[in-house]
């Protein structure tokens, strides 16, 4: 007994360094300076020097409060669910810098009852949708076809292409549609009138990747950097 | 488990329950849930009634006699190059869009089944809440499940000669034959509460306020760029190439539906019962 104990003395004693060594290094990475290490992956593009804080706003209440309050939901005592150390990042936390007057698709169109085929399959009504942090991407929906979840019925008063928009409709050329049009509506330029001359798909997904816009530098709006970027 | 286990494991539990309950702060707010008690619809039928007077004075006052004095109204009014302003459907997005800009979860839409641009088309369960309120005359209630939101759709009816004039001009229109006082569609509210408060119902009014006063100051910031634009002021069209300034519009736009409001919101303070409200409020801002 007495030789069981001796032997396990210095495992204790490794075990007890061992955490003590953890902890510090937690509490060392847990220091604004050191984000970078417990972030979930590479910001998105335009997103380098933006705080973490910008998005990852603290949740309201203290600990005990927050656990309190999910406790008494786990028993039917509350409604809803409340946020446990960090508020649930929101289309609102994008939109303080991204909002913008001429945006053609808002996220909150998206809410309309009639828009539910697009829910489904797109989810549009979030930002996050299209638009996840931490990839290091613009864009990270891959497809870019999507335009067809609600635009198979849309007509032209004066058709400019050289094959008319009902035509691509129908032939199912729903890639084609962003090489003249940005989802957003955002960018200053003159669409084409031949489709042969439009931006080609895997120009628009190099894009989406976080390369060069082939839509041009010029903008109506730029997003709002001041106040969230380092 | 050893009887020493049992011990401490209970002894734990019972510091942790101390801890968490006994000498815990005030548990955290549930969004007012326990003080809510007027039902949604009441809401979305008192904020129908402002955006419906908004509408007709946005439609008649502005765009009729607009009209006629020589100003522009157009679907691209945005456009840097062109002298407009919004169409009304596009005032009332104007809106909405301003409206969405706050905390308040209150949207705000507009449609039909026979849109100018098709891809405004009501489809699903809104066209079939649509059909029965062209039928019946009644605002429909109903909830979205995949949104979780709560919704009000009121009848959209063409209450100014410019509303039908427009619509049966304009050569995408699919429809050419409107008449004054038909539905051509209809105005979708969604909240995501089924009860409320006073305190988010005038909440949500304040948005609305603030967003039609935001609609109107982006047509007055366009007017800003015209070569000649008309004089703004106490005036309006009516007088001649004038236009109301931002205070004089809201004013009369607040006027035309205090009558009706303020004695809601007044009954509602004093019993917090729910009080039958009027459905639509296009004959209040004569």
């Amino acid at each position: 007994m007495n030789n069981s104990t001796a032997t396990r003395k210095p495992q204790h004693l490794a075990y007890k360094l061992g955490i003590m060594i953890g902890l510090l290094a937690l509490a060392i990475l847990l220091l604004p300076a050191y984000d970078k290490f417990h972030v979930r992956g590479p910001m998105n593009s335009g997103h380098d020097t933006l705080k973490c804080e910008s998005c990852h706003q603290e949740a309201p209440g203290s600990l005990r409060q927050q656990i309190q309050a999910n406790l008494r939901y786990a028993f039917g005592q509350r409604e809803h669910l409340a946020d446990f150390s960090h508020q649930a990042v929101s289309n609102e936390n994008c939109l303080a810098c991204h909002e913008r007057p001429n945006d053609r698709h808002p996220v909150y169109r998206f809410l309309e009852p009639r828009f539910l085929k697009a829910r489904e399959n797109l989810s549009p009504q979030h930002c996050v949708s299209c638009h996840m942090e931490h990839k290091g991407q613009r864009v990270t929906r891959a497809e870019i076809g999507y335009c067809v979840n609600c635009h198979k019925k849309t007509k032209l008063r004066k058709d400019p292409l050289d094959v008319p928009h009902d035509r691509l409709f129908a032939l199912k050329r729903w890639e084609s549609c962003l090489g003249c049009h940005d989802f957003h509506g955002n960018h200053i330029m003159k669409t084409k009138k031949m489709v042969g001359q439009i931006i080609p798909a895997e120009n628009i997904r190099a894009y989406f990747r976080g390369g060069a816009s082939p839509y041009g530098d010029d903008r109506h709006y730029k997003a709002k950097k001041e106040v969230n970027h380092d | 488990m050893t009887s020493k286990s049992f011990w401490i494991t209970l002894f734990s539990l019972g510091c942790l329950g101390i801890y968490l309950f006994a000498t815990a702060p005030p548990p955290l707010v549930d969004q007012n849930i326990q003080k809510a008690t007027i039902p949604v619809e009441q809401m979305f039928t008192l904020l129908q009634v402002e955006n419906a007077a908004a509408r007709l004075i946005w439609t008649k006052e502005i765009v009729g006699e607009g009209k006629k004095v020589g100003l522009k109204f157009d679907e691209h009014w945005r456009d840097v190059d062109l002298e407009a302003g919004p169409l009304p459907a596009l005032f009332l997005r104007e809106t909405a869009k301003s409206m969405e800009k706050s905390p308040v979860r209150i949207s705000l839409f507009l449609g039909s089944d026979f849109p100018i641009s098709p891809d405004n088309r009501f489809e699903g369960l809104q066209q079939e809440k649509f059909q029965i309120l062209r039928q019946t005359q009644q605002a429909q209630f109903f909830y979205v499940p995949d949104i979780g939101l709560h919704t009000g759709m009121f009848a959209d009816i063409a209450v100014a000669a410019p509303c039908i004039e427009c619509h049966n001009k304009h050569e995408q229109s699919p429809k050419h034959d409107w008449l004054l006082n038909d539905i051509m569609g209809a105005a979708t509210w969604m909240y995501p509460a089924s009860v409320v408060t006073l305190e988010d119902m005038l909440k949500a009014i304040t948005v609305l306020h603030q967003g039609i006063q935001d609609a109107y100051a982006a047509y007055l910031e366009k007017i800003k760029t015209f070569a000649h634009p008309p004089i703004i002021g106490e005036h309006w069209p009516r007088d001649g190439y004038y236009l109301p300034s931002l205070n004089v519009f809201m004013q009369a736009f607040l006027q035309s539906t205090a009558q009706h409001t303020l004695p809601v919101l007044g009954a509602l303070s004093n019993s917090r019962q729910n009080i039958p409200l009027k459905e639509t409020g296009h004959d209040i801002v004569e």
